[in-house]
């Protein structure tokens, strides 16, 4: 091959170094960039994103100067301390325990789980996704049967079966624990356009070319949904940050004296503190609206950006 | 199209059957038993044996199980250690009250949503879609039971328009005026439950609209001359409102797993309360019960919306 | 010995009803074909959309998996996956796709596209592997500027041309060009095919060509086998086929060939008419009672049709008559 192609073209070695450099300086700029680029433009969605990465950095450092168990220590003299007296910027709750700083710690607790949780999830919803979608017949109808399965599982109730049952649980656990369920939806939309785009021949190009099966799967098919992978992360970890709190809030999230956003939104069970201690629980509450808000507002930017290029994709 | 029916409730069975044997190990693999806190704490450990005993709690597992489907086919689901009633009369009652928020809820939510959806596929790209689109999501993404929280110290504490907790005012009397209360305990989880609820439907709606609004069966229409109104009345509703109605099983399924959250929040005695009870209470035979119930509820919503789109979709019969 | 002899070759899909989802029927895509492909040359395979030749090709190229057959390569039955993987079948054997823009990744830049099989197939230094790619590049007639750009960025024949690029980079002995370009237009068709003929000449590379298209055909193929409902129905040199046509569908999709001399319209216009009559009068003549081709039969050293053997003598005395 060699021998023939030097004596058909033109180009030799001596050439390569100054043909790169042409070809870099036409080089298209890659589809991340272009999201990047369109994200850029948009100044409240930049906004956004920095103040949830302001935010996330700002619980996780302040936790770190927070005594937890001395924090969750009961003190009876501040029972129910109102916002501003006895040195509490959020007053006390029941238990004579700081909101603010119980506001910081079930943050980074909160959050914490949902990047947790989004991160196990999706990565093993995508490659079931991805594999259902690319081989078909029996793997994939055996795979299908699996989501069939899980749609039918009552999820919350399931979760706080297992909570119950397993005894000492922490953060990681129960993140586990989560994951088993909430998996399936990011699997169901990723194998539908699987199925799709393996249909397309560039996957049989791949195939000729003698490329191996995970190998398209993971480097041929994936960039190609990678949009759609990303829009999805970031919508399920807004929703993610609802799973553990949700839980917490019926008491089988966080065990007692791990605060989290959940469990200080409990308080509002208490028809006392719900009423009259409304800083007991409703800056937790707004809290997850506000963070919620942001991070699928985000994800709406992201959207746009992705299809963006995407139609950069498909124009021409 | 019987056929495709028949066969997706085949494939149901071997799906109820896991999960019955995942529950059953499940509520077995609960920590305590169900006797030792309700019996007196000085009791003889021979007698609370003995109980254990007799109700079979020493047999090995398969044994259980296998006596508990064959009661369970008897419709006898065991008593509630808790309550001391039949697990079917105890839920029966606790049932009706889960079944009828969640159908006003989904009613609900169809009569905010339909015209949403179609005004916003009316106005595609202009102000109100974005609005619509706007509220669609800002609702979709804030966890319901945050919403459910601040709906009842808003509407129910600190205004006090609603009741705040139970399912009927303990003064009612019997006819209109219970219903009216029953109805009246509902009204504030239904709308907020519909509020909230709508981006299925919007979304897809909207979708279908517009798809149906730029085919070729509606630019010959047009082109033909037909009143924009009735452009919309016989080709684009009538193609475009029956694969919402799909929406009604899974809506239903949605608000059943919701029901948990809504029913704590409101003090509701449903399904969702019972289970959440029970659980601290580690009765066995009502979790196991509750579980399984709420898992066949939602197969029989998705087959519901499988056949409605199957009617709707002659594509899909075919598979 | 020929370079790839297929042998026999059935593609069934099957059909799946009543209640238990059995396999009830199949369709016959494709329904036992045999042809040889001579190394260096460019054989033909013909017939309209729906005839299976596209299913043939892909086959041949291991995409398909084919329900039972032989097609064998140096001595190895390559429908077999293990014998593909031992041969490094696919460094020999490409595929040239009809569709530019899917077939090729729109997420990889070109240099990525057109060194993938070199990246599977030979162990190259990063240099060795971009000198390559630009000299393929320098071969189809695109500059190294295209190197780091995305597929969308080039126009229908450019992206054909990257996508042979691709197809000869591994110097294989057989590409597979299934309609390579009846994607195109007229005017970009030509330049494609001079190329692809250009790199026949330049690298000894035999075709499949697959195509509708028998103007086309009759442009680049030596050996032609026209293909109908899964099975073959006429076989033969290029003079074969198009001078001495015997089966009725080889003649109307000969009669089917636009006819740009404006003088002979009406003329061609009767001949059109002519074979239709013959096609409606005589279809049971052509094919069994079930439809189907009938098998081949031998009637010159390089020409075979799918006829019974007197029907088929009968059409050559006719044809001698008539010349005569």
């Amino acid at each position: 091959m060699e021998e023939n192609l030097n004596k058909h073209s033109n180009i030799s070695a001596a050439d390569l170094d100054r043909l790169t450099k042409e070809a870099n300086e036409e080089a298209t700029p890659s589809s991340a960039k272009i999201i990047w680029n369109e994200f850029k433009a948009d100044k409240p969605a930049m906004a956004a994103l920095i103040i949830i990465i302001a935010f996330i950095i700002f619980v996780m450092i302040a936790s770190l100067f927070i005594d937890t168990p001395k924090m969750m220590e009961t003190n009876i003299l501040n029972y129910n301390a109102a916002p501003g007296s006895n040195g509490f910027l959020l007053g006390a709750d029941t238990g004579g325990r700081s909101v603010g700083q119980q506001l910081i710690v079930g943050a980074r607790n909160s959050i914490g789980i949902a990047i947790g949780l989004t991160i196990i999830s999706s990565t093993f919803g995508i490659c079931w996704g991805l594999i259902s979608g690319y081989f078909n017949g029996y793997i994939d109808w055996g795979m299908q049967r699996v989501y069939d399965f899980m749609m039918m599982l009552p999820m919350t109730m399931m979760i706080i079966v297992l909570v119950t049952i397993i005894k000492n649980y922490n953060a990681v656990t129960l993140t586990l624990i989560f994951s088993i369920f909430y998996w399936e939806g990011t699997s169901r939309l990723i194998r539908s356009r699987t199925l799709s785009e393996s249909e397309k021949d560039y996957v049989a190009a791949s195939k000729t070319s003698g490329t191996g099966s995970f190998k398209i799967i993971f480097h041929e098919i994936m960039p190609n949904i990678s949009s759609l992978i990303i829009v999805d992360t970031t919508l399920s970890f807004a929703e993610n940050i609802g799973v553990e709190t949700g839980l917490s809030y019926l008491g089988f999230g966080l065990p007692l004296q791990t605060p989290s956003l959940g469990t200080l939104i409990a308080n509002a069970n208490d028809p006392n503190n719900i009423t009259q201690y409304w800083w007991t629980w409703l800056p937790a509450a707004l809290l997850i609206i506000v963070l919620c808000l942001s991070i699928s507002y985000v994800g709406q930017v992201v959207r746009r950006a992705a299809d963006a290029s995407q139609r950069h994709g498909a124009a021409d | 199209m019987w056929k495709t029916i028949l066969r997706r409730v085949l494939i149901m069975i071997p799906e109820i059957i896991i999960l019955s044997i995942l529950v059953f190990l499940l509520a077995k693999a609960m920590p305590g038993d169900p006797f030792t806190g309700s019996i007196n704490p000085k009791a003889d450990p021979a007698q609370l044996h003995h109980l254990m005993k007799i109700n079979g709690l020493y047999d090995p597992w398969y044994q259980q199980y296998w006596n508990w489907v064959v009661h369970l086919f008897h419709g006898n689901l065991g008593n509630s250690y808790q309550y001391q009633e039949p697990v079917t009369r105890l839920i029966s009652s606790r049932a009706v009250n889960t079944l009828w928020l969640a159908l006003f809820t989904t009613i609900l939510t169809y009569c905010f949503a339909l015209p949403m959806g179609l005004y916003a596929a009316k106005h595609e790209g202009k102000l109100p879609d974005s609005i619509i689109r706007v509220y669609t999501y800002v609702t979709y993404c804030i966890p319901f039971f945050v919403i459910l929280v601040i709906g009842v110290w808003i509407f129910g504490y600190v205004l006090g328009w609603f009741p705040t907790t139970g399912s009927i005012s303990s003064t009612a009397n019997p006819g209109i005026q219970s219903i009216g209360s029953r109805f009246y305990h509902i009204l504030l989880p239904g709308v907020l439950g519909a509020l909230f609820g709508t981006v299925n439907v919007v979304q897809y709606l909207r979708s279908e609209v517009i798809d149906a609004k730029r085919s070729d069966y509606v630019r010959t229409a047009r082109s033909k001359g037909v009143p924009e109104k009735d452009i919309y009345k016989h080709h684009i509703f009538r193609n475009s409102l029956l694969p919402i109605a799909a929406f009604a099983g899974y809506s239903i399924t949605g608000l059943l797993n919701g029901s948990l959250f809504t029913e704590t929040v409101f003090s509701y005695p449903g399904m969702g309360l019972l289970f959440i009870n029970s659980i601290s209470y580690r009765d066995y035979t009502v979790i196991t019960a509750l579980v399984l119930i709420y898992g066949i509820l939602n197969l029989l919503g998705t087959l519901l919306s499988d056949i409605i789109l199957s009617i709707v979709d002659p594509r899909i019969r075919i598979e | 010995m020929s370079l790839v002899e297929i042998k026999d070759l059935k593609v069934h899909y099957p059909i799946r009803s009543g209640f238990w989802n059995r396999v009830t029927d199949s369709v016959k895509a494709v329904d036992g074909i045999s042809f040889n492909i001579e190394a260096g040359e460019t054989y033909g395979l013909v017939g309209e959309s729906g005839s299976g030749k596209s299913t043939t090709g892909k086959s041949v190229v291991g995409l398909e998996k084919v329900t039972s057959s032989s097609i064998m390569y140096k001595g190895k039955d390559i429908t077999k996956k293990a014998n593909r993987k031992s041969l490094d079948y696919n460094h020999d054997v490409q595929m040239i796709f009809q569709d530019s823009l899917s077939s090729l990744n729109p997420r990889k830049r070109i240099e990525d596209i057109i060194a993938e099989p070199l990246r599977n197939f030979e162990n190259l230094s990063k240099d060795e592997e971009k000198l390559r790619v630009l000299q393929l590049l320098d071969i189809v007639g695109l500059d190294a500027d295209a190197l780091y750009k995305y597929p969308h960025q080039f126009s229908g024949g450019q992206r054909q041309r990257i996508g042979v690029a691709r197809a000869v980079a591994t110097n294989p002995k057989l590409i597979i060009a299934d309609e390579p370009v009846s994607a195109l237009d007229l005017s970009v068709q030509a330049q494609v095919l001079n190329f692809m003929k250009k790199i026949q000449r330049e690298f000894g590379i035999s075709y499949l060509f697959i195509s509708h298209d028998l103007g086309v055909v009759r442009h680049m193929c030596n050996n032609i086998a026209i293909m109908n409902r899964g099975r073959l129905v006429e076989i033969g040199t290029r003079d074969d086929i198009y001078n001495h046509p015997l089966h009725i569908y080889t003649k109307r999709l000969l009669a089917a060939i636009p006819e740009t001399n404006v003088n002979d319209r009406a003329k061609h216009r009767a001949n059109r008419l002519a074979v239709e009559e013959v096609y409606r009068e005589q279809q049971d003549k052509y094919y069994d009672d079930e439809g189907k081709a009938y098998p081949l039969v031998q009637i010159s050293p390089t020409h075979s049709v799918a006829l019974p053997e007197d029907v088929a003598k009968e059409l050559i005395l006719k044809e001698g008559e008539v010349q005569a």
